[in-house]
């Protein structure tokens, strides 16, 4: 097992390797000319008035929130259906029930607007 | 020295380098992401000891999701660089906390069942570790899975209550009625002459 | 010295991983190239116009030029950047795109690494995908990066968690997570293939790998009217490259995972039939998955060229209210066809 995921290590090497050798390349071929105007960031021509680091909407927030909830109902339900043959139907119930807990969870978001955008 | 020594002291050094930065750091963006690296140490660690399914599932639900949460927070919390604000009163809390996670390790680590030198069976060839897992916990482990639904619900409305405002002065698109808008009931053609005002 | 440094099959093996990760890789860079070109090409014919025809017959050294042009533009590292952090940026967003690729097989028996937890691993990567944006947006300090980083970020991860219940039903019916298994498990021909028991899954699957690699119509992490160019507004040169090989390898990616998962991979539509067994074309083989893959890539395109943009706010509605109960429903009735199965 521990073969296969050294040839997963290495593959992840060799794919960053190839985003340092794109910037290193980049870095070699071009030439680089800095002026205080160029450096500046992008805001329709005008002089940046802010701090570019804004406060959010919460809405942002609890988007993440029940993503990361809904995250670990994915993981559970994962070593579920892979061996749904060896937990037959007692495990097809205790499945049922959880989903159908979480299903209270997700009925109650709706009604309370989480999911609304506006 | 065996190569997965070598690796176990590789991933075991930057782990606890990166934990150490992780709550040094001044900056919390960085510490965030040192976090992140000490996670992903750590899932290679769980890989050595062959927990195949634990390790994948460190990286996808901590380091995919809860720290893209924590990622999230700590780069809009404050305006500027966010900066960690000492205080000392939180310290005696904060070391009696580690106190006891200390303690804890101890009496794990004298465990009888518990041997730090101890190695994998070698896994055979068609194991796999999904579904050894899955075979149990849905069967023999039922309770305390029915009780891991219970408690994401109570994340779930918990998260809800704490952060979600309904502003009412807010207009709402609705989609729904947007696509049944038929022609009639937005346009009227007239017949070219002005007309009164309405 | 260690024995395992001396014992020359280490190295074999370590030297055969280095070159099977390069033949995937290398190719996989050119199919990028390409792919841009055929995607202007494409959305030209769509729209009546011809594409790029200028730079050689027809214009195919176009992704030559860009290539070359992106290298040697400079990258301009704007002066209230974070520098290590915009720099880090495109990197951890081309690992994940490119890490995928060590477990997708391409034929039987031809694949860099064969682990049990394939689909897992893959659907872990994904999952890190929203780091490179997260990032960028962060570390350029510029409102417009900024605020497509914040859409971005809780756009993919709504459209995350429907392709993990559609994930779900390929495991129902394949019982296990590894991708070869789950392409064996639809041998028997086009009739056995995941794509007919589990299409509202599959359709779930196709347009959230569209929002997930932030694609038409869901590409208002860009939205070049309003946010010019979103996360990567202070990319230049081969920075943004980088970013850009990330996107359309993801694109690619999410392609080929359709046609393995739901499409037989490498099994070929006449698998087993006479017809297939006389003429060799027509038998599985490494064809049939190109093909196939070729065809979803085709999709992403035709999307592009046919769908006008989604808002915001119907993008997160269609993730939340519609594919989730769509894909939690349709895991109820296979949890029930099998119930059926063990009971009845």
């Amino acid at each position: 097992m521990l073969n296969e995921y050294l040839a997963v290590l290495l593959f992840l090497l060799v794919g960053a390797g190839i985003g340092v050798a794109v910037l290193l390349l980049g870095h070699l071929m071009s030439r680089r000319d800095p002026d205080p105007d160029k450096l500046r960031p992008y805001e329709c021509g005008f002089e940046a008035f802010d701090d570019a680091r804004m406060k959010f909407d919460v809405r942002y927030y609890l988007v993440v929130i029940l993503f990361v909830l809904f995250d670990l109902e994915v993981a559970f339900l994962f070593p579920w259906a892979v061996a749904l043959e060896e937990v037959g139907a007692y495990g097809l119930i205790s499945m049922a029930v959880f989903l159908l807990i979480l299903a209270v969870g997700f009925a109650f978001e709706w009604r309370r607007g989480a999911l609304e955008w506006d | 020295m065996a190569f997965q020594t070598l690796l176990f002291y590789l991933f075991g050094t930057v782990l606890l380098a990166a934990a150490a930065a992780a709550v040094t750091l001044r900056n919390m963006v960085h510490a965030a992401l040192s976090l992140i690296l000490s996670f992903f140490t750590a899932a290679m660690l769980w890989m050595l000891l062959e927990a195949e399914f634990l390790s994948i599932l460190l990286v996808l639900v901590y380091i995919g999701a809860v720290l893209v949460l924590f990622l999230f927070v700590v780069m809009m919390v404050e305006r500027h660089t966010p900066t960690i604000h000492r205080r000392r009163n939180y310290r005696i809390v904060a070391s009696a906390v580690a106190a006891v996670m200390v303690a804890e390790l101890g009496m794990a680590l004298l465990a009888p069942d518990f041997s730090p030198t101890a190695q994998p069976l070698p896994a055979p060839l068609e194991y796999s570790n999904t579904k050894a897992l899955g075979s149990v916990l849905y069967t023999d482990y039922a309770l305390a899975f029915e009780a891991a639904a219970v408690a994401l619900l109570v994340a779930i409305v918990g998260a809800i209550a704490l952060t979600l405002r309904v502003r009412p002065d807010h207009h709402r698109q609705n989609p729904a009625r947007q696509s049944r808008v038929r022609k009639q009931d937005r346009l009227r053609l007239t017949d070219g002459r002005s007309e009164p005002p309405c | 010295m260690p024995d395992w440094m001396t014992d020359l099959s280490v190295w074999l093996r370590v030297g055969e991983i280095l070159l099977g990760a390069m033949v995937i890789l290398l190719p996989l860079l050119a199919v990028v190239a390409y792919y841009t070109y055929a995607e202007r090409k494409i959305v030209g014919f769509i729209q009546m116009r011809l594409g790029p025809s200028r730079v050689g017959p027809r214009g195919l050294f176009q992704p030559i030029a860009d290539v070359l042009k992106l290298l040697t533009k400079e990258v301009v590292l704007p002066a209230q950047a974070s520098r290590g952090l915009f720099l880090l940026a495109p990197l951890a967003a081309l690992v994940p795109a490119l890490g995928a690729w060590a477990v997708v097989p391409f034929d039987d028996g031809l694949w860099l690494a064969n682990i049990d937890a394939g689909l897992l691993y893959v659907l872990a990567l994904t999952s890190l995908g929203a780091y490179g944006i997260i990032i960028a947006g962060w570390a350029s300090n510029s409102k417009y990066a900024l605020l497509g980083a914040m859409r971005q970020a809780a756009q993919v991860v709504s459209y995350e968690i429907a392709m993990g219940f559609a994930l779900v039903g390929v495991l129902m019916l394949s019982g296990s997570l590894n991708l070869a298994a789950i392409v064996q498990a639809q041998s028997g021909g086009i009739l056995d293939w995941f794509f007919l028991p589990l299409l509202p899954l599959l359709l779930v699957y196709l347009v959230s790998g569209v929002a997930e690699t932030n694609r038409l119509p869901f590409d208002v992490v860009e939205g070049e009217s309003e946010l010019v160019a979103g996360f990567h507004v202070e990319y230049s040169g081969s920075a943004f490259a980088v970013f850009f090989l990330a996107e359309y390898s993801a694109m690619i990616l999410i392609s080929a995972l359709t046609a393995t998962l739901f499409f037989g991979g490498w099994l070929s539509p006449l698998e087993g039939t006479q017809i297939a067994q006389a003429v060799p074309v027509l038998d599985s083989g490494i064809h049939w998955w190109l093909l196939k893959t070729a065809f979803f890539m085709f999709c992403f395109l035709w999307f592009r060229g046919t769908f006008p943009r989604y808002r915001y706010d119907q993008i997160m509605r269609l993730g939340w209210k519609v594919f989730i109960p769509v894909t939690l429903i349709w895991i109820f009735v296979l949890g029930a066809a099998r119930y059926a199965g063990f009971t009845g």
